[in-house]
Formats: structure tokens, sequence, C-alpha cells
């Protein structure tokens, strides 16, 4: 069995980085009273580009993070923010390390993206450190794989202390009593699984529960609403409205397996 | 340069206004998976299917309680959870604003309660899952009486399931009927 490796132990001397308590008077003052540009040194730690391709399509006109004097430069001895992105390969290490003694204090240090929150979806490889903070102290983080240029623009607006950060740690504790819905009673519990593979089926997994649950929201709302329609005529007309013809194609999909099922056949591919 | 006054022009401002104004989203948009904790049966299919382990499980017997975590600063946003998700507890939903200072704010807990075995009374799965599947079942059994068989046989550990099946195949006496037939065979 392979046992996760910590990677702290595979070096024998590492020396965690601090900050003193001098610096870190420094870097209030400096979010406070910052009345310039704040600089920004990319440094990119074996990320798989990604989260570059973001930073960069947030500084377009688009997004444009230069209007809050976000300004991406070339050496980290000019930065206020270091951005770490990527999962801090074994090699990237003391390059990381070297940008970061390299930029004059104070500075602030994000870590970007799901890799250099805790390493994302490399977290367990064999090469990684996984994670910007297991190198040097980190101030900020903002997770997302990679995160849009939305987010990026409220992480540094974060960073400088411009906004508040919306995510609290929070624990639910079951209630007593506490139970889970059962979805669409109503309808028995064979056709809604027959219902949900077809149009998983036909639509892949999100979109065909979506188009799944609202074709039985239909049914449902057929079988409480009493009137003459019937089963085919109710169908019929839900089809008709649809515009576009791949969904109305997989509800009339969904009415057959609904025929289907009240004339007792089996699914199709599967013997009674 | 009138030619490119008029292009200015026509092209207006691109800019988005955000963070001043609302940022609007795509359709399908993956963002933060939101857990809806009362929907959750604990039944660990999403900890299964998330690629990055982000989800994870921890089960303590002794407490009799099952914690479910996820932390968004692993996340990869693939939504993979909420296609495994049987009772759509957790869904991705539009927001993107998840930058925060603390490492310990990405995280989310939630605490579940092991049911007991009806047999053996030691704790097996979590209470609420168990009585989503008793409930599922007996909205399909036929009688009463199968109704009653399908709950307990929900509320039955593995363990004693597997012992219970030992005996009704020893009770079933294959041997004594073999036996039987071929002493009633010509
Ligand atoms: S967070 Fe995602 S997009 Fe960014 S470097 Fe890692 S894998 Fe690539
Ligand atoms: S979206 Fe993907 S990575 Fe994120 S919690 Fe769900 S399964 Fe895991
Ligand atoms: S798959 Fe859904 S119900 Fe199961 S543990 Fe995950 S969130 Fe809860």
């Amino acid at each position: 069995m392979n046992v996760p490796l910590d990677p702290k132990t595979l070096v024998a001397e590492m020396s965690p980085v601090s900050t003193s308590e001098h610096i870190a008077a420094m870097k209030k003052a400096l979010l406070k009273n910052i009345q310039r540009s704040a600089y920004v040194y990319r440094v990119d730690c074996g990320g798989c580009n990604g989260c570059e391709i973001e930073i960069f399509s947030s500084i377009t006109p688009v997004f444009d993070a230069e209007r809050f004097g976000i300004k991406v430069v070339a050496s980290p001895r000019h930065a206020d923010i270091l951005l770490f992105t990527g999962a801090v390969t074994r090699a990237m290490r003391m390059p990381g390390l070297r940008a970061y003694e390299a930029a004059p204090d104070p500075k602030i240090v994000v870590s970007y993206g799901a890799c250099g929150c805790t390493g994302g979806i490399f977290h367990d490889l064999y090469c990684v450190w996984g994670g910007t903070d297991n190198i040097v102290p980190v101030d900020v983080y903002i997770p997302g794989c990679p995160p849009t240029p939305a987010a990026t623009i409220h992480g540094f607006a974060v960073a400088l202390g411009l906004l508040e950060q919306k995510l609290k740690a929070e624990t639910h504790v079951e209630a007593a009593g506490e139970t889970a819905a059962l979805p669409h009673p109503d309808i028995p519990y064979a056709l809604r699984v027959r219902l949900e593979r077809e149009a998983r089926r036909m639509a892949g997994y999100r979109q065909g529960r979506d188009i799944a649950e609202e074709f039985m929201a239909l049914l449902e709302g057929r079988a409480h609403t009493p009137g003459s329609f019937t089963l085919l005529e109710c169908m019929m007309e839900a089809i008709a409205e649809e515009r576009d013809p791949r969904r109305a194609e997989i509800i009339g999909h969904l009415a057959e397996v609904v025929q289907q099922a009240i004339r007792g056949e089996a699914p199709r591919g599967e013997t009674p | 340069m009138l030619k490119l006054l008029k292009e200015i022009f026509r092209t207006g401002e691109a800019t988005v206004k955000y963070p001043f104004a609302p940022m609007p989203v795509c359709k399908d948009f993956r963002g933060k998976p939101e857990h809806k904790a009362e929907d959750c049966i604990a039944c660990a299919a999403c900890t299964v299917a998330c690629p990055a382990n982000a989800i994870g499980m921890e089960t303590d017997t002794a407490a009799g309680s099952r914690t479910w975590s996820i932390d968004y600063g692993r996340c990869v946003f693939c939504g993979r959870c909420e296609e495994s998700c049987p009772t759509s507890a957790i869904r991705l939903s539009d927001d993107f604003e998840l930058a925060v200072g603390s490492k310990a704010d990405l995280t989310r807990k939630a605490v579940f309660t092991l049911a007991d075995c009806a047999c053996c009374g030691k704790p097996f799965a979590p209470a609420k899952e168990v009585d989503y599947v008793a409930r599922l079942l007996s909205q399909s059994a036929r009688s009463a009486e199968e109704a009653d068989r399908l709950r307990l046989t929900a509320s039955t550990c593995p363990a004693c399931k597997r012992a219970q099946d030992v005996h009704h195949i020893a009770d079933m006496g294959i041997a004594r009927q073999m036996t039987q037939e071929l002493e009633t065979t010509p």
C-alpha cells in the first residue's frame, strides 16, 4: 500500500520561514496607507499553466486589474505582492524561496489556485510539496482551478484589505430527528431510476439529471392538476413548447419510457 | 483619427463593473460546491467520486459519529460530487468569491450520528442513510410485511446479514432435501 509521504521528512533541515513582529507591523502599515500601485510578481511553482492564463486574462481590458493599480512586474525586487501558483514541485522550492527572499519587506504573499492553496489535484504526488504555505508564510489564499478573473480581482481586493472575505469555517451537527426527504415520492422508484438513467444516457450526468428533474416535476404537476388531459397530450404539449430540439428529443424519449412503464414493458436492453 | 474615434465610440466600454457591481456568471457555471447538510445522508458517494480528495469522511465508532468535510482550497470544481449525490445535497453554486486570509476558513464540516445494527447493536452506518434507504425500499414494497422485512434488512449490519444468511441456508436443509429426492426417484 502507498503510504502518503510527508514531503517535510525528505529534506534534512528545513527552517521554516518566519516573519518578525516588526515586519508584521510594517505590513499592516503598508496595507493601511498604500497610496500607490501594488506591484505583483508571479512565481510559477509548477502548476499546469491554467492559473497563469487566468492571471493574464485578469489584466486584459475586460477585467482590467490595472484600474486598481495592480500591475504585474518582471522582477521580485519590485514586488509588493508575490503570487505563488502551482503545487510547489521539489525543483521549484529553492527558486520559490529565492523569489521570496528577493522581494523587499513588507511583502504580501498570495497563494493562487487550488494547487497553491493545498496542492489541489496534485496534492498527493510524490514530487510536490503540496501548497505554497509549506515553504513560505501565506497571507491570502485564492482557491479555484483556476480562479476566474473575477475571483482573482476579489482575491486581490481581500489581500489589499479592500473587501472582506466571505467564507467562514462552519460545522453542521445533525439535529435530532433530521431526515432527508425522498425525492418525488409520488413516482414509483423503478420508474424514477429508468427516467434518470435514460436522461443521463442522452444528455450526460449533470444536464441529464436536470432534465429528468424537470420532467418528473411535470409528471407530478400533471397528477395534481385535475383536467381532461391524458398523459400523452401533456407530454406532446411539453415537447411542442420546447425550443431546443435536442431537449425536445430527450423529453420525447422520457415520455416513451413512461409509456413503456405503463404498458408494463421492460426497459430497452433488459428482459422483464 | 476620426475613424479611430468612431471605432472607440462604437465599441463602448469593454471593462466589466466588477467588483463594484455583481458579476453575472453563465448558466451551469461551476462555482463553490454548496452542501446542504440537512439533505445529506452521509453516504460517502461524493467522497469516492472527488478526484482531488477535497471531500473526506471520518468515522468515529467510539463517539458514534461520522464527519463529512470539504476543503474548498483543494476542490478543482469538476462537479463529480454533484453528479454522484443521490439526494442532490451537494450542488455547485454561482459563488466564486472564495478568497480567504486563513486556511481554516476554507473548510466545511457536517457531523452525523451512526445508527446501531438492529441485530448486534454495534454502530455501522449513518442513521440518516439507514432511514433514507429503509423509506426508499419500503416505498416499492408490495405489502406491509415486506416493507417491515426490508426495513429490518436495511438496519442490519453486513456482518450480521452474512451470519443470518448462513443460518438461513442451514435451515433450508438442502442436503436433507437432496437425499429425499434421491430416495423417491425410481
Ligand atoms: S490550480 Fe488548477 S489551473 Fe491552477 S495550476 Fe493548479 S491544476 Fe492548473
Ligand atoms: S467539485 Fe470536484 S473536486 Fe470539488 S468537491 Fe466536488 S468532486 Fe471534489
Ligand atoms: S453524496 Fe450527497 S448525500 Fe452522499 S455524502 Fe455526499 S453530499 Fe451527502
